[in-house]
């Protein structure tokens, strides 16, 4: 299995605490954010990114032992 | 052909255990939800101690789904408070490949819940996954 190379989101995510971001799909680069993710997508459409990703970007970002 | 995904990592904050510790390398990969007419693309983390999968509630509703018309669940989650979450029949597109999913919504403002969550039910059940940290790579095979 060969090794690949790490998408680092750490520095590009650290601005926006608590709130939704939109990536753009290529280049991982925010393309737009906000409180409400229905207007943080409808700008990254107007923006051109017909395909962004989304997601929360928590108040904190603490070490999370995740598991229900 | 697996699908092949690299680790993402996330900005964490220094602590006394871990104090040189900037970054967090994590499981997450894109994925697409759809309902209906409807898809939004999302990050989600696989996690196998998760029971089923969780996505927020905003993403539902973007999606035009009633969340709180779900089944509702009760949970532990990770901070040990007891949360809610609405089981939706919904499609997740991994990779190119359409899975049905019976997947909870949480409620909505949960600033909690850092991403979706690719728990046992709904995503284990349907994938061979293999992680390999030191190598960055996660690939995921349909069972």
């Amino acid at each position: 299995m060969k090794t690949i190379q790490v998408q680092d989101l750490s520095k590009i995510l650290k601005p926006y605490s608590n709130e939704w971001v939109a990536l753009s799909e290529e280049t991982n680069k925010v393309i737009s954010s906000g409180q409400n993710l229905s207007k943080v997508v409808e700008e990254a459409h107007k923006k051109g990114e017909k395909h962004p990703v989304v997601t929360r970007v928590p108040k904190d970002y603490g070490n999370y032992v995740l598991g229900f | 052909m697996p699908l092949k995904f690299p680790y993402k990592k996330f900005p964490q904050n220094p602590n006394e255990a871990f104090p040189d510790h900037k970054q967090a390398q994590r499981p997450v990969i894109p994925i697409t939800v759809k309902y209906k007419d409807k898809e939004i693309d999302y990050l989600a983390l696989i996690d196998s101690g998760a029971d089923f999968c969780i996505f927020h509630g905003e993403i539902g509703q973007l999606l035009g789904i009633d969340i709180q018309s779900g089944k509702k669940l009760e949970f532990f989650g990770v901070t040990g408070e007891k949360e809610s979450a609405y089981f939706h029949e919904i499609t997740i597109n991994i990779g190119g490949r359409d899975k049905h999913c019976y997947c909870g919504f949480s409620e909505l403002n949960n600033s909690k819940l850092p991403y979706g969550i690719l728990g046992q039910r709904g995503f284990f059940d349907m994938f061979k996954i293999i992680m390999d940290y030191k190598k960055n790579r996660i690939e995921l095979s349909a069972n």
